[in-house]
């Protein structure tokens, strides 16, 4: 896991939303999806991973049930519930506000900062 | 979420061999990225908001700094663990007590085993059954698939092969007792229904005991032959050491079928029952309700009626309601009692954590500052507390465990040992109530005391701690406790005052026996009881022959003996505890309750032998003593006290109950002669005369002389000589005849003595810790007061006032329950006045004991007050 970005800070539920959005999916499975939709850029503290989880759950943003992995084994699975898919929205609009901001402040030339 | 991070450190585990590491290597790996285990668990527990479950949780390094506390604070360690130690058994005495009398025979694994009783539940009266009653019970119950009677425990003398004769407690049962317990024997056979015939031959089962101490653990005693009473038995079995059914027996015989009787009448015998399988308590006793008894059975007198009630066992011995011991109010109260007791001693041991946790505020308020939360804190000082709890109730436990085992029972109980059935020693059953009330105290000792110190903004206290103080202000709790503490010692110090009179009254009447009682030997005899009644429960005319011809034989040969002074019989002898009685006048109407006398049958010479004469009217002769309705004499103490000094002779008085209640003349007046009285003035005696051998068992009194005991051997040899078949008990000399009583005296005495010690000990430490505290807390105060000109003696009263005020509250409150100790102890004769000095005696003794601690505990930090300077209060402010 070379050449990867440390997550900014407050991003990482995000992530998680976006990761559990796509379809019922595991701890593990989170990691794995995080890494997989950014390209391999993103890596994320496994253990801390499950803090934010519990905290998401705690907020009723995802529900947890237990369930069979891929390898049939017992395994914890997470899905978005209702409240958490208007967060995720909220939150996926008000980030691409702040990085096209950002984008657009940093693709700035000197010529208009000047004007 | 244990097994949800270890799926997910597995997962990672099979991907990186999937990318070729080797298996140990790549769980190791996936264990270093996962990181720390238990800090991922609590930051997870803390983001669903469940951290406090980390703080609270058990932590054997409280348990190690509770130890070391401990340790460290001997002092505080000793007060508590002893105030605990005692505290903790003391709640648990009352329930444990009804737990013990609930439990079914150790015989009856499954509880189905219950006896049948007539109960007054107005009156308390118990009363047995008789055989007729049982045969009618055995016929019409169907709730019951055995029914079982039996009569004991009684003395019988057993003699062995050599003669000689030993008087062994002994029943005499129907074989269906034996199968009910279902005991198998150790050697032959039990009874059986054969052996309850009339013509039957006589057998006798042996008790374990018996057959190794008498017989030397024959293994050939079975069809043998030894004689119980008078008649040869054939042993047909010996039963093993733990069977001692009904109460501490060693010796059974059938109980014969007698004649077919009605109801209420025959020979008096307890019923016991086995409950068919499958019925209950309620069954039975709605089928023992649903019963018609003849109308003249003697428990449907109008007066005192008296149902039939199924009850566990224990319960034909005990005067207890059917519904048990927790149904009556005495029973809370007393649980109550020791609750509350259990709880000043915790509160007490509250304020000595308090005391000490707060010395360490610095060390809390630090940890506080390194993140503990308040509910760590606290969770650590009750584990604190829960160390010491559990040591003292262990300890308590073991103690008392113990000194129930070392406690002369028999010195108690007379002859009579307590119940094989009842076991006051600890069990496995005591662990989960001492662990609950060691929870409870810890809780009130180490929880209650954190939760005050705590509260608030800790760190922010830190700044006030460097300053040399606290921060923390004792609140109108440790008032309230304080006025508990002296409230139960003035009520504690009043029952031990109750006590002590009641003991210095006993000895009083040393001097109203009116004879010289160390001069005198007492010895009991009797006869062994299959001798004495017939199947239907009449006295045998034989049996009456002989007892008077042992008591005619016995008079003539002692006084020949030249050691021997006099000789007297009667049923008890002054110094010994004569029965009580209701006497009413002839003349008192129906309805009144007449008054309580002292009674004693008496031999005709009685007086004369005991060197009194009589004062007014004349002695018994023998006719009288034959007579239909006999005359009574009385002492003066009647005379003043029931007749009002009236003249006595010629009047009547009725010692029944009932219209047709013989009404017998007096016809003398003698002093008083001790009739265990502890009432200052004595109490009033009817004497009735009883002719020879109607007396059974009888009490033989013998003037000797100085050291009565030395005549012992030589009376045994004159009474086996007279009739070797009678029972002789243990000679007393007269003097020390109420050991027992005194035993228990001394018992109670010494455990009020306990009791008044650890209360005045507790509210010392309380009252200390809580002087010392405020004094210190209140020294800015006290500095400006001393700044703006308030003398010592102003400071002083300000300082004390506080006490005053609590052992004045405290002491009111004492009063009404030194009221109730005191009215527990007053006999039945003694007068209003005393009630009234023992009273204000216990007050005014409870008061001076609890206002000393009080003032001591308060003189070292009023002196240190005193010293503080104005500027220093200042500089203490920061």
């Amino acid at each position: 896991m070379t050449d990867q970005a440390d997550i900014l800070p407050g991003t990482l539920d995000l992530l998680i939303l976006k990761a559990v959005s796509l379809g019922e999916v595991h701890g593990y499975g989170v990691l794995l999806r995080i890494e997989e939709i950014s390209g391999g850029a993103l890596s994320i503290q496994q253990g801390a991973l499950y803090p934010a989880l519990y905290r998401l759950e705690h907020q009723g943003l995802i529900r947890s049930e237990w369930g069979k992995s891929e390898n049939n084994r017992r395994a914890k699975f997470y899905r978005l519930t209702g409240d958490g898919r208007t967060r995720f929205a909220e939150e996926e609009a008000s980030w691409s506000r702040l990085s096209d901001a950002i984008g657009l402040a940093l693709s700035a030339r000197p010529r208009e900062a000047e004007s | 979420m244990r097994e949800e991070f270890r799926e997910h450190i597995r997962m990672r585990t099979e991907d990186l061999v999937r990318t070729g590491l080797t298996r140990s290597e790549a769980e190791r790996r996936a264990h270093r990225e996962f990181g720390h285990v238990e800090t991922h668990r609590a930051a997870a527990r803390a983001s669903r908001g469940l951290a406090w479950v980390d703080q609270i949780r058990f932590s054997w390094i409280d348990v190690k700094l509770g130890l070391r506390m401990m340790v460290k604070h001997p002092g505080l360690t000793l007060v508590a663990v002893f105030a605990l130690a005692v505290g903790i058994p003391t709640g648990m005495a009352p329930a444990h007590l009804a737990e013990a009398l609930d439990r079914p025979l150790p015989e009856d694994p499954d509880n189905r085993i219950r006896a049948i009783r007539f109960w007054n539940s107005g009156s308390g009266i118990l009363a047995l059954p008789t055989w007729g009653d049982f045969l009618l019970l055995r016929d019409e119950l169907e709730a019951f698939d055995l029914l079982g009677a039996y009569a004991g425990s009684e003395r019988y003398n057993v003699a062995s092969e050599d003669g000689r004769a030993t008087p062994v407690l002994g029943a005499e049962v129907t074989a269906s007792v034996f199968a009910m317990l279902g005991t198998p024997p150790l050697l032959g056979r039990t009874l059986d229904a054969a052996d309850e015939r009339p013509g039957a031959p006589d057998v006798v089962v042996l008790g374990h005991d018996l057959w190794h101490s008498r017989f030397g653990a024959d293994p050939g005693i079975v069809g043998t032959t030894l004689r119980v009473g008078r008649d040869p038995h054939t042993v047909v079995g010996v039963m093993p050491a733990d069977f001692r059914f009904p109460l501490d027996d060693r010796v059974w015989l059938p109980l014969r079928d007698g004649p077919s009787t009605e109801a209420g009448e025959g020979r008096q015998v307890r019923i016991v029952g086995r409950l068919a399988r499958g019925l209950d308590d309620r069954d039975a006793q709605a089928e023992l309700t649903a019963l018609q008894l003849p109308p003249t059975h003697p428990s449907r007198v109008s007066t005192d009626p008296r149902p039939l009630e199924v009850v566990p066992f224990s319960y034909t011995y005990v005067g207890l309601p059917r519904a048990g011991m927790s149904s009556l109010p005495e029973y809370h109260f007393m649980r109550l009692l020791g609750l509350v007791l259990l709880l000043v001693a915790c509160g007490n041991v509250a304020m000595l954590v308090f005391a000490r946790t707060a010395t360490r505020f610095r060390e809390l308020a630090v940890r506080s500052a390194l993140g503990a939360g308040r509910a760590r804190l606290v969770a650590q000082v009750f584990t604190e507390a829960l160390v010491l709890a559990v040591a003292s109730a262990g300890l308590g436990i073991f103690v008392v465990d113990r000194a129930v085992g070392a406690v002369p029972w028999h010195l108690i109980a007379g002859e009579m040992s307590i119940p094989y059935w009842v076991d006051l020693g600890a069990s496995a059953a005591v662990l989960p109530p001492a662990l609950a009330l060691a929870v409870v105290s810890a809780t009130v000792a180490g929880v209650l005391p954190a939760l005050f110190i705590t509260r608030g903004d800790i760190r922010g206290s830190i700044r006030a701690a460097e300053a040399g103080r606290s921060g923390i202000r004792f609140g109108g709790g440790t008032s309230a406790l304080i006025v508990a503490d002296v409230a139960l010692a003035v009520g504690v110090i009043g029952f031990g005052v109750g006590i002590a009179r009641h003991m210095t009254r006993i000895s009083a009447s040393d001097e109203m026996v009116g004879i010289p009682a160390r001069e005198y030997l007492a010895v009991e005899l009797r006869l062994s009881a299959n001798e004495l009644t017939e199947a239907d429960g009449t006295r045998t005319g034989e049996a009456v022959e002989r007892f008077a011809a042992l008591q005619e034989t016995l008079a003539e040969r002692l006084t020949a003996e030249p050691a021997v002074r006099s000789v007297v019989f009667a049923d008890a002898l002054p110094r010994m505890n004569h029965r009580s009685r209701r006497a009413r006048l002839d003349g008192e109407l129906e309805a009144e309750p007449g008054r309580w006398v002292r009674v004693a049958r008496v031999d005709i010479g009685f007086f004369d032998a005991l060197g009194h004469a009589v004062l007014a009217g004349r002695d018994f002769d023998r006719s009288d003593a034959e007579a239909e309705l006999p005359p009574v004499i009385v002492n003066t103490v009647f005379v003043e006290e029931v007749l009002g000094g009236e003249e006595p002779l010629g009047r009547r008085v009725r010692l029944a109950y009932g219209e047709d209640a013989p009404a017998h003349e007096i016809v003398g007046v003698v002093p008083h002669l001790g009739l265990n009285t502890v009432s200052r003035t004595g109490d009033p005696g009817v004497y009735i005369p009883g002719a020879p051998g109607t007396i059974h068992p009888i009490q033989l009194g013998m003037h000797i002389g100085p050291d009565p005991e030395r005549f012992v051997p030589r009376l045994r040899e004159i009474v086996a000589e007279s009739d070797p078949s009678a029972i002789v008990g243990t000679p007393v000399v007269l003097s020390r005849v109420q050991q027992g009583d005194w035993y228990i005296v001394i018992a109670i005495t010494a455990g009020l003595g306990l009791l008044v010690g650890i209360l005045l000990a507790l509210a010392a430490s309380g009252i200390y810790a809580i002087m010392s505290f405020s004094v210190s807390e209140r020294t800015r105060e006290i500095g400006i007061r001393a700044a703006l000109g308030a003398s010592r003696a102003e400071l002083a009263r300000t300082i004390l006032r506080r006490t005053a005020a609590q052992l004045a509250v405290g002491g009111l409150l004492g009063i009404p329950l030194a009221t109730f100790f005191l009215l527990q102890i007053q006999d039945q004769n003694a007068g209003s006045d005393a009630t009234t000095e023992s009273f204000v005696l216990a007050v005014g003794l409870g008061l001076a004991a609890t206002g000393a601690v009080a003032l001591f505990s308060c003189v070292a930090p009023t002196r240190r007050a005193l010293r503080i300077e104005a500027n220093e209060a200042l500089r203490a402010e920061g």
